[in-house]
């Protein structure tokens, strides 16, 4: 019989990865548990705040959490996870079957929402998305540089660390229980910004749209969860050509670029799928490429998840 | 003309349970209705199940079901889904299950000699909750049957361990097989190369989702 050469997109990647063990699981608010992953083979890779990492879960499904741990810390990396009633299975695998002393191989952190040096900041925080605003609140403090947290969540119950930012922090930071308070007017905060603050906000799309809304654009900074809602000209066939193993492959109107190269053979860490994560990034020598996520790839670089060819063919470094 | 087995003895049930005997108290008393948290476990691991239906005449048909671990969901604890990926769009399944809302199913975990067995009544849904948690390379199944648990119990490993089913010896078998070209162009007396039938049915192989 012939062997299987077709392969589904979770087959395992070349890509490196550092071996972890799960050391604890706590529960940190209603529905959000902080897990604390211990490096096995020497100390971990280091990270600046703002930057996550991809867990390879043992169901061969990837998902990308913002550290949110201390960088000084070699020796442990920290997540935090909200269990998603509708989970793909990702968030559902972590609250239900994961557990302390499990194996589980983790990217090296990636950064795409990395704090800029600034004379004061503000951090604007939603619900979850307080993950990877507390390094960098904790890296302001100890820098000695004036900083604010704006803390938003439906009640203090289901805000993971509310509690602790209040009591180690004091009145740098303010949390808005939405279900009491309703929202907070970002407009009102944004007129009594200092001119040279620089806003980090990270959270659901109502308040990332919001924070687009009151703080102006070059002094905004966002991390989002789920892609922007943006249109796109028709998708079309093209051409990957793959330097590295020398082969061609063909990518239909209707498949992605990155489902292509893993049936074919050139398996890619694959995340979120949407363009929010890259853990799918690819090199690119040659070709135009059509730009669909919502990091900002870096030049030569892309994210074969979402974003196409505007040349009929893109040389790869695969 | 006869069939050959309908000229080979039949035996009744009486008579069956008379040659096997009793079953012990603990395997009669293990089926139960509820999933617990180790039958969860076991589903969100496997990644590999057969379904069996059968039509309102009782003609009965079994189809495989695979993806990553954990792509069937349990929605409570008496109720899971099963994603429709695209297939041979066949759909005896569905077309049963409309006469006959009987359902069967027998997980695997690839290394785990114990099967999961969960038996109960199904329909097919679209309902978008449902869907939506079941995505895959980014796609979203058109339909999935949601199953109502009647039972669930773990199978006993004998039938795989003497099968040596997880063996990677046992891979050999495959071995001697034909390929699927030369079975195709044999069975459908079909004048093409067997590579060509190989290569339509590879190229069909890559679109998974």
């Amino acid at each position: 019989m012939t062997p299987p050469t077709a392969t589904p997109a979770t087959a395992p990647t070349t890509a490196p990865t550092q071996a972890t063990v799960v050391d604890r699981i706590d529960r940190v608010a209603g529905d959000v548990v902080a897990v604390t992953l211990r490096g096995t083979e020497g100390p971990l890779a280091t990270w600046e705040p703002g930057a996550h990492i991809d867990l390879r879960l043992p169901n061969w499904l990837t998902r990308q959490y913002s550290l949110c741990g201390d960088p000084a810390d070699r020796d442990t990396y920290r997540v935090a996870v909200r269990h998603d009633r509708l989970s793909r299975g990702g968030s559902e695998y972590v609250h239900r079957f994961l557990r302390p002393g499990r194996p589980l191989p983790v990217s090296l952190p990636r950064n795409h929402f990395p704090l800029l040096p600034a004379p004061r900041y503000l951090f604007v925080a939603g619900g979850i998305g307080i993950t990877p605003v507390l390094p960098m609140l904790r890296a302001a403090v100890r820098a000695g540089v004036p900083a604010g947290l704006l803390y938003v969540g439906p009640s203090p119950d289901v805000m993971p660390f509310a509690a602790e930012l209040c009591a180690e922090y004091g009145t740098v930071v303010r949390v808005v229980a939405t279900r009491q308070e309703g929202r907070p007017d970002l407009g009102a905060l944004a007129a009594g910004l200092d001119e040279d603050t620089l806003v980090y906000c990270c959270g659901p799309a109502p308040l990332l749209a919001a924070a687009a809304g009151a703080f102006p654009a070059r002094r905004l900074y966002t991390e989002r969860f789920r892609p922007s809602a943006r249109t796109f000209g028709p998708d079309t066939a093209f051409e990957v050509v793959c330097r590295g193993s020398g082969r061609t492959v063909p990518v239909a109107a209707d498949e992605s670029m990155l489902d292509a190269l893993t049936h074919a053979g050139h398996p890619l860490p694959a995340g979120c799928r949407e363009g929010v994560c890259g853990s799918c990034e690819l090199a690119v020598a040659r070709g135009e490429i059509e730009h669909r996520d919502d990091i900002g790839a870096p030049a030569g670089r892309m994210y074969p998840c979402v974003s196409r060819a505007r040349s009929p063919r893109l040389v790869v470094d695969l | 003309m006869t069939h050959t087995a309908t000229r080979i003895r039949s035996v009744g049930p009486q008579e069956v349970r008379a040659r096997l005997g009793l079953p012990d108290a603990m395997v009669a008393s293990k089926k139960t209705d509820r999933l617990d948290d180790h039958f969860r476990r076991f589903i969100a691991h496997s990644p590999f199940l057969t379904m069996a239906t059968a039509d309102a005449e009782g003609r009965a048909d079994c189809s495989p079901r695979g993806d990553y671990p954990g792509f069937v969901k349990v929605l409570d604890d008496r109720t899971l889904a099963v994603p429709d990926r695209p297939g041979n769009k066949i759909a005896d399944s569905f077309g049963n299950l409309a006469e006959n809302d009987g359902v069967g199913l027998l997980f695997l975990v690839p290394g785990m000699r114990e099967t999961l067995r969960v038996n109960g009544r199904a329909h097919v849904t679209d309902e978008p909750d449902v869907l939506a948690r079941m995505e895959a390379e980014g796609r979203r199944p058109v339909l999935a049957v949601v199953v109502e648990v009647a039972e669930v119990y773990f199978h006993c490993g004998r039938a795989l361990i003497r099968s040596r089913l997880w063996d990677p010896a046992s891979r050999a078998l495959a071995d001697e097989m034909p390929s699927v070209g030369e079975v195709f162009t044999e069975q459908y007396g079909l004048d093409v190369p067997p590579e060509v039938i190989e290569r339509k049915l590879e190229d069909g192989y890559r679109k998974l989702y």
